[in-house]
């Protein structure tokens, strides 16, 4: 709908007096601001407003069950900032965040070189590492549940058959966030590796093409000329998946509950449960709110950095 | 009630959605035919019922709402089953508080104290339930009293389900543990124990006991407050105040618990299970379980009886809880809704025989001194737990399927596998609970 107005402005300013051009431009704004405003209205009731009342929230005592509705201002922050709980589940986000983010990045990439060197049947491997991602997360939760059983598990199974000890994979409190992260490779690897596939396809032969004209060979030609090529990538990659990953819930509260000993609660789960099975809605909306900070932080940060990198 | 958090009972619910589409599929009809009659009186009411019963408690429970669908014509009832623990009571709260909650729900009567001083729940009318027959004298004392609070009745129970011990009779005959009247000689200090479990041990040539606990703090804090109330001690939680506990009681109950997972007494870890798993193949001489276990047991097909848990410190004591009815609380209250509601409610209580047989010991004391209920083996065999039921401590916080039961797992998990001192666990857990006390009540 753009291209008639474009067409239509040079030769209308032309001739048109400007009291005519402000109607006209007038006009184009109301149209615009019809189209935008299903989802303007969708954005302000859904999006705007929670977080408004979120944080009119946090400053009050307020609890599922209706009492203390009373403006307390920062106490709630206050109370959470002293809180070793909040920390404890915040240390695990992060110590998640920074595990996940780093397989999950660098298994993509070998996955896209690998396929990108030129396997037969590439729409087989495409689709095969692509298609754990369309599984529900209490479908993955499930599988890997089962496979993680310490007695009737496939994994431990197999390790007992090679003569490997046995592994409480969920149980014990120094391996379990680690079989979290195993079963999140598997899940989400997918979504990466196709980003870095497409990019990798986008590199123009004629690079390589010269790069071999002048003696470099594959692993000189990966390093040198692949990987530079993917840095926006890389950037945009990462971002996403630290994203992604701060986010953590569905797996863990389906897999641990957050146990053993508390060692994968993430801080959503903290929030979810001191807000609806500790009734305390005030003072899970303070913690979002720290939690909400400290995203913008990091993205910011990564904003900084990519336009760095870009300029 | 499964108390695992393994989904299982696939068609069972598949079965109850079935019986429930047929249930609305006549209600659609009554209402229908009494909308061509006009008649006030020959109104039906629709009943919402929430539970958390599902696997064999809850085919028992539809059992019971079928017969007692058929017993009053003007009222349907019709249940809800959601999964047990903390996604029920969210549910439950969150529906409460909306003003748009079911006419008629089941609670653990732990879970009372953190509802009734939010007005989550209505207390019941004792008047209104008199003119269906039931009155407070036909609750156990310890049931009945539970019930209350602030001296108003908010819960009316249908059971008691304490945490007992389950014996295989072959192996206590071989190992001579049986006395005269065919039932397990009880020890009656922690040594006596461990070496009943070791005789028994020898017998399976596996364990003396089963016990599975990984990853489940309510199964640990059922042990653990058996235990611990065995010591005679009282725990007591006061918002703005330390928890009030005999804190060398309850170091020296973990420290008996962990002594049993040597792989000799009972395996070093398994999860509910694995124990119950382990019990019933025969290679363990006991199991330390709920009773709602017993037809998982029977199914089983192995030679048991059951008791309640041996007193090895001075106290007869069981950690219970039980099954209760509650209000939750209606913007606008029918009134012959409410009073459908109350005979629903007093119709389940007479008919809970049946209940019995899942291994619940019926709160409804007609029902316990009947003569059926006397000839209920092995039930009658734990049916004195009722006079020496321990509730948890109450709080808002606190109850089965409670996060305060998660954080004990969290403390004591690890003094359990032998990693921890009982005593850095035991604080590391008062701490916590402390913490919770001292900050604002929510309710």
């Amino acid at each position: 709908m753009s291209s008639p107005t474009t067409t239509a402005t040079p030769r209308s300013s032309a001739i048109a007096p400007p009291a005519r051009i402000i109607s006209r431009r007038r006009r184009d704004n109301i149209n615009g601001w019809a189209f935008a405003a299903p989802f303007l209205a969708f954005f302000l009731v859904f999006l705007v407003w929670p977080l408004l009342y979120g944080f009119f929230m946090s400053m009050t005592g307020k609890s599922l069950t209706g009492a203390n509705d009373s403006l307390i201002g920062f106490a709630n922050y206050a109370e959470a900032l002293a809180d070793s709980d909040m920390w404890r589940s915040l240390g695990n986000t992060l110590y998640f965040t920074v595990i996940s983010t780093v397989p999950l990045v660098l298994v993509a990439l070998v996955m896209a070189a690998l396929l990108n060197v030129g396997l037969p049947a590439q729409w087989l491997w495409r689709l095969s590492y692509f298609a754990p991602y369309l599984l529900a997360s209490t479908v993955v939760s499930l599988f890997f549940t089962w496979m993680y059983n310490p007695q009737l598990g496939l994994i431990n199974d197999s390790l007992s058959k090679i003569g490997l000890p046995k592994v409480a994979w969920l149980n014990d409190p120094n391996v379990a966030m680690w079989a979290i992260v195993i079963a999140t490779l598997w899940w989400t690897v997918g979504f990466n590796f196709l980003l870095y596939l497409a990019a990798m396809q986008n590199i123009p032969a004629q690079h390589y093409e010269a790069a071999s004209l002048d003696g470099a060979g594959a692993w000189r030609q990966f390093f040198s000329i692949t990987l530079p090529q993917l840095a926006p990538t890389t950037v945009m990659i990462v971002l996403l998946q630290v994203l992604a990953s701060l986010k953590i819930f569905d797996q863990v509260y389906q897999m641990t509950a957050g146990g053993p000993s508390g060692s994968t609660r993430p801080v959503v789960q903290y929030i979810f449960e001191t807000g609806f099975t500790g009734y305390r809605l005030g003072y899970s909306a303070a913690i979002s709110y720290i939690f909400f900070g400290l995203i913008v932080i990091v993205s910011v940060l990564q904003f900084f950095i990519a336009r760095r990198r870009s300029a | 009630m499964r108390q695992l958090d393994i989904p299982t009972g696939k068609h069972v619910s598949r079965r109850q959605l079935l019986a429930g589409s047929a249930a609305l599929g006549s209600m659609i009809l009554a209402t229908g035919l009494t909308g061509c009659g006009g008649t006030a009186n020959a109104a039906v009411h629709d009943i919402a019922f929430w539970h958390l019963l599902s696997g064999g408690d809850g085919v028992k429970m539809q059992a019971l709402i079928s017969a007692a669908n058929k017993m009053t014509p003007g009222a349907v009832v019709h249940p809800t089953v959601l999964a047990w623990g903390p996604p029920y009571y969210t549910k439950l709260a969150m529906a409460s508080a909306g003003g748009r909650p079911p006419e008629l729900a089941i609670m653990h009567a732990s879970r009372v104290p953190g509802y009734a001083p939010g007005g989550l729940i209505d207390p019941w009318d004792m008047g209104l339930l008199a003119e269906h027959g039931v009155t407070a004298a036909d609750f156990a004392p310890r049931i009945w009293e539970k019930s209350q609070h602030n001296g108003q009745p908010f819960s009316i129970a249908l059971d008691s389900h304490p945490f007992v011990m389950f014996y295989n009779t072959e192996v206590a005959a071989i190992a001579g543990m049986l006395g005269a009247d065919g039932q397990l000689q009880a020890p009656a200090s922690p040594q006596e124990f461990l070496e009943t479990a070791r005789e028994m041990q020898k017998v399976t040539q596996a364990h003396g006991l089963s016990f599975g606990y990984l990853g489940s703090g309510s199964q640990m804090w059922r042990l653990f407050y058996t235990l611990y109330k065995q010591h005679g001690a009282a725990m007591e939680l006061t918002p703005g105040q330390p928890m009030k506990v005999d804190r060398d009681a309850a170091i020296e109950s973990l420290e008996f618990m962990a002594s049993l997972f040597d792989d000799t007494v009972a395996a070093k870890s398994g999860d509910i299970s694995t124990g119950i798993a382990e019990f019933a193949r025969g290679d363990s001489g006991m199991l330390f379980s709920g009773v709602w276990e017993l037809p998982t047991l029977q199914k089983a097909g192995l030679p048991f009886d059951a008791a309640t848990i041996p007193t090895l410190y001075g106290t007869p004591a069981a950690y219970a809880d039980s099954h209760s009815f509650v209000l939750p609380r209606q913007l606008n209250v029918d009134d012959g809704k409410r009073r459908a509601v109350y005979k629903f409610v007093s119709d389940v209580l007479k008919g809970s025989l049946s209940w019995a047989q899942a291994g619940h010991i019926p709160a409804y004391q007609p029902v316990v001194q009947s003569q059926e209920y006397q000839e209920l083996t092995p039930q009658i065999h734990y049916a004195n737990a009722a006079d020496i039921i321990a509730y948890d401590p109450e709080s808002w916080f606190s109850g089965s399927g409670s996060d305060w039961q998660t954080f004990f797992a969290e403390h004591v998990q690890n003094v359990l596998l032998g990693r921890d001192k009982a005593s850095d666990g035991w604080d590391a857990f008062e701490h916590r609970t402390n913490t919770l006390l001292s900050r604002p009540n929510p309710v």
